[in-house]
Parts: C-alpha cells; structure tokens; sequence
C-alpha cells in the first residue's frame, strides 16, 4: 500500500505552484502528480519521495491535506497490459475510483496508480495479485523504480 | 386621480389630530395586551397616559426584529389566534423567520391602502394588472391581490417566474399594469426584446416595482425598455406589507399612508429623532392595525423624509428612494437574506468551519448570491464527488430554509478575509 498525499486547492492560478512551492522550498521530491479538478476546486494527488515531511510543510502552510491509501501495480509495457488488470477488478467487480500513471526512472515496465473503495482494497490486492500475478509494489519498491 | 380623497388629501392639521388619536388608543392597547411593550414601558418609567402629543413619541421604546424573533411566533399578537385571519412571514436574522398576523379588519385596512396605491400609479377599475409578485408566506402577492380586488381591478394572480408564461398572458390576456420587483422587470424586458416583441405592441402601461432597492437609473431603463410609467412601492411585512408607501405620478418620493402609519427618521447611532430632510433610519409606527401593533419598528433602511406638500395634492408625508440598510441584510431577486442566516446552515452541517463570505452580483438582470466556505481537513476528502455532494447539501439546505438559489463554493482555509465586523462577510458587486 503507497501513502498518496492528497491536497485541496481552489481553481485558479497559482494556487498549483504555491503548493508545488512548499514542497521545493523544502527539498521535497514530487514522484509523481495528477490533478482532478472541478468547477471551482481541484484536488492534487501527490506521490512524494518523503511523505511525512512533505505533509508536515504543507500543513504549516495551511494547505488543507490527507493521506490516500492507492495501489502502485507494476505491468509490462506492452499493449494490452493495463487491459488485464482493469479487467480482473472488473471481473472481481471492484470500482476503481481513479487511476492515473507514475513514470519510473529504471525499469522498461509501467507503473499504475490504482485508487479502490477502502472497503475492497484487501479483495483488490488479492485479485491482482493471486488471480492475475500483478506485481504491486510497497513503498521502498516504488521510490527505487 | 385618488382613492380615498378625504383621508389622501386631508389638511394636515386634521391628519396629525387623528394621528394623535389613534396613536393614544394603539399605546393603550398594546400596554394592556402585551408583557413585552409592558415591560419596555415600565423599564421607562413611561405609562400610556404620557402620550399627550405626537411628539411624546419620541420617548417611547423602539421595536426591533430581534423583538420580534424573540417573541415568535405569536408573543406581539395582541388578539387571540380566533381573531386572526392571515399568517404571513419573512426572514429572520436567524433560521426562524419573523411572523406577523392580520384580523379582518387589517385585511381590509390592507387592501384599502394597497387600492390607493394602484390607482396613485394610475390603476383603476378597468385595469389587468398582472401580479407577478410572489405568492405565499412573501407579503408581496397576496398585498397587491387584495388591494387589485379592492379596487375592482381584473388581477392576475400569475405569482412569480415562469417569464415565457408571463409573456403570453402580458400579450393574450392585455395585462395594463405590471407588478413586480424592478430586477424582474428588467429581465422581462430583455426577454421581450430577445423574443423580437415591440413592447409597444403590448397594452402594458404603468409597472409599480418594489421589495428591492432601486435607482433612478434603473426606472429610466425599465420606463424605456417597456414603454411604461414605473413606480416605487415601498412595505414590509412587519408593518403591513406592500402598501406603506407608493410614488404618486409626480415620482418624486413616495407617500406614507399617514392616517395608519407615522414615519420617522433616527440617527442609527444615537437613535435621537432626525428633524425631516436629513437622511437616517426609517421608523414607523402603525396606528391602526390591530393583530400585531408595531411601536416604532426600525426599519434599517436608509432614507429622508420630505415634508414639503406634493404637487399631486396628497398630504401625506414623502420619504425617498431607499438610500440602503443600516444593517447587513440583503435583497436578491426580492428575498432578503441576512448573513446570519447563512451562518446557522453552515453551523447546522456541521461539517465546515464557518467562515464564508457572500458575494452578490447582477448577471444581466439577475441578481446571483455566490457563498464561499472554506473547507476544513476533516471534512476533506480525496473523491471530487464527495466535495461535489457536500457543496450540494449546503446549497439544498440554503434553498429549503431561505429560499434562495445560491452557488456554493469550498475555498481554502484562510482565503477569506478576516474581519472584526460582519462587514467584509459581504461582497455586494451590484451597482444599483
């Protein structure tokens, strides 16, 4: 399980840079983002190389924030790769919430960030991991790719 | 043209003798009828035979809206419910609104008024007024219903909304008189002009537009745009409701019916009485009205009361165009909306910190209420939908309880401005 940081922002500018400005103030490595925005807010979903620094900083900054258990899944980069485990949640009837990509460094494979019900995170482990042998990572794992 | 020429043009001397009259009796009553004017006589030192002049009133208590939520529903009432005929309500400074009851003769005493208004701005027994005002606990509906009644008119009680209904029965049913609230109006208008309708083509001739504040301005566009006379009313529904007051064909202030009402104009800050032609709080008085009687009721809103006669030839007293409010209330699309009534819904849900900030502005002619909250880190949740669903409940909420459509939007912690006053809780973008 990967601890995400999550962090509310309003919809307008520099509201995004000032949180990306905490965090590089504070020699805070940003691993991976993705922004989920409506009308008037957005929500940004952060992967940080030192979570609980980065929390703490935001924080003192008012900048309102949560931690996110997702999943990281590790899969080849080839077609039909992503089909497979979409598939398997599907089949396992599981929703996935959102999923959005973490880009590695040292492997040829792709990374998937999978976020699921709370209440089906144990049951989609175990999809993905007995039924389909996908490989998901823990949190060293992950920060080393 | 008049009503009622005996009583809307009675010499002044005559006038202010039959004030003082019925100003005794109403003291009487409610000192006898009522533990709250009691108390608030007594606290004074004051008994009811002190009023030996008008101008004695000045020494009396005032009355406020607070008075009145504290003593809701029925504590002002001065008769018992069997005599009551009609309920009315608007909205208190809090959750629960202000209530206000009518016998038989106040609707009658009502309608009366509200006949002498229409036919000020011209109405008369041959007229189609079309009430687009709304009906219901709003005073505003039922008021000018009644008095078009009165009158003998042929009304329309087509109440509010639905502007391509209005539209129809403005052209099939040959409405003369449009009653409404001006930022309606003015909607109405563009609507017609987008519809590519003359509204000359319409047999639309006069329009008394009240329950907002307006401007010289906007009557020129409204008298332009529809091809009509437009007058200003003036009422609240702790005094009677539409009514009070009604601009004359001069259109230069707005009489108050004197022979029920007495008009005064305060210093807010030291509540002294203003001599006429200075600019201060509105206080009225009713004389006659017997299911809740009002002792020097503070309006809060911001006027001058012009004593010089009118060129129409009606007696009464003038007050001018509404100047604004001496509190924080605020009018859109014609219901008033108090900040701190917002302020319950937020503390009601709970679940966001309660620090807002209202931001009111005029899309075209339509007046919008934006509510910035800013979210708390419990209530935070990583799903858009989650965020999405709690923007939804205080807009609900705010819509069951005051009646208004409002945009809801979660801002950061600490976005809004702080503020020892409640003032920077308002952000009133509207130029009237």
């Amino acid at each position: 399980m990967i601890r995400q940081v999550s962090i509310f922002i309003e919809n307008h500018e520099g509201r995004l840079n000032n949180v990306l400005k905490i965090l590089a103030d504070n020699k805070i490595n940003i691993r991976s983002l993705n922004i989920a925005d409506a009308t008037d807010f957005g929500i940004v979903r952060l992967i940080l190389q030192e979570t609980e620094k980065g929390i703490e900083v935001l924080k003192e900054n008012d900048i309102i924030t949560t931690v996110t258990p997702v999943l990281a899944a590790e899969i080849s980069d080839d077609p039909g790769g992503l089909s497979t485990l979409v598939d398997a949640l599907t089949q396992a009837k599981i929703n996935i919430v959102y999923a959005y990509s973490f880009l590695p460094k040292k492997t040829d494979n792709a990374i998937i960030i999978i976020r699921v019900d709370d209440d089906v995170q144990q049951k989609a482990i175990d999809t993905l991991e007995k039924v389909v042998e996908i490989n998901l990572l823990d949190r060293e794992t992950l920060l080393l790719k | 043209m008049y009503w009622n020429k005996s009583y809307e043009c009675m010499p002044r001397e005559k006038l202010q003798e039959l004030q003082l009259e019925r100003l005794k009796r109403m003291v009487n009553r409610i000192y006898h009828d009522v533990p709250f004017y009691r108390n608030k006589f007594q606290e004074k030192g004051l008994l009811p035979e002190d009023v030996k002049s008008l101008e004695d009133l000045q020494n009396l208590p005032f009355t406020t809206k607070v008075d009145l939520r504290d003593n809701y529903p029925y504590g002002l009432f001065t008769v018992p419910l069997e005599q009551i005929v009609r309920i009315h309500a608007s909205s208190g400074t809090t959750g629960k609104p202000t209530v206000v009851g009518y016998t038989r003769n106040d609707i009658s005493m009502w309608s009366e008024l509200m006949a002498r208004c229409l036919v000020a701005a011209g109405a008369g027994p041959h007229s189609v007024i079309q009430n687009a005002y709304g009906y219901g606990l709003f005073t505003g509906g039922l008021g000018v219903h009644y008095g078009a009644e009165r009158l003998g008119a042929s009304i329309i009680p087509i109440s509010g909304g639905n502007t391509a209904k209005q539209i129809m029965i403005m052209q099939d049913f040959g409405s003369t008189v449009l009653t409404c609230t001006p930022s309606y109006a003015i909607y109405l208008a563009e609507v017609l002009a987008e519809s590519g309708i003359d509204p000359a083509s319409l047999k639309i001739r006069a329009g008394i537009f009240g329950a907002e504040p307006w401007s010289e301005n906007i009557r020129k566009d409204i008298e332009k745009k529809l091809k009509i006379k437009a007058y200003d009313i003036y009422g609240l529904s702790e005094i009677m409701g539409p009514g009070v007051a009604i601009e004359c064909e001069c259109q230069d202030g707005l009489h108050v019916w004197e022979d029920h009402f007495i008009p005064e104009i305060i210093d807010p800050v030291t509540l002294k009485v203003l001599p006429y032609g200075e600019q201060g709080e509105l206080v009225i008085t009713t004389i006659t009205k017997e299911g809740i009687p009002i002792l020097r009721y503070r309006t809060r809103d911001i006027t001058t009361i012009k004593a010089e006669p009118c060129a129409c030839g009606r007696t009464h007293l003038r007050i001018s165009r509404l100047q604004g409010r001496t509190d924080d209330m605020l009018i859109i699309r014609g219901v008033n909306v108090f900040p701190t009534q917002i302020e319950s819904v937020l503390l009601e849900i709970g679940e966001v910190e309660p620090h807002y900030q209202l931001v009111v502005r005029r899309d075209g002619s339509l007046d919008t209420l934006e509510i910035k909250v800013e979210l708390s880190e419990a209530l935070f949740s990583d799903r858009i939908s989650n965020l999405e669903n709690l923007e939804k409940r205080i807009r609900d909420r705010i819509q069951s309880t005051i009646g208004v459509n409002a945009k809801v939007a979660l801002v950061e912690p600490k976005s809004l401005p702080r503020s020892e006053g409640k003032s920077q809780r308002v952000v009133d973008l509207r130029k009237i």
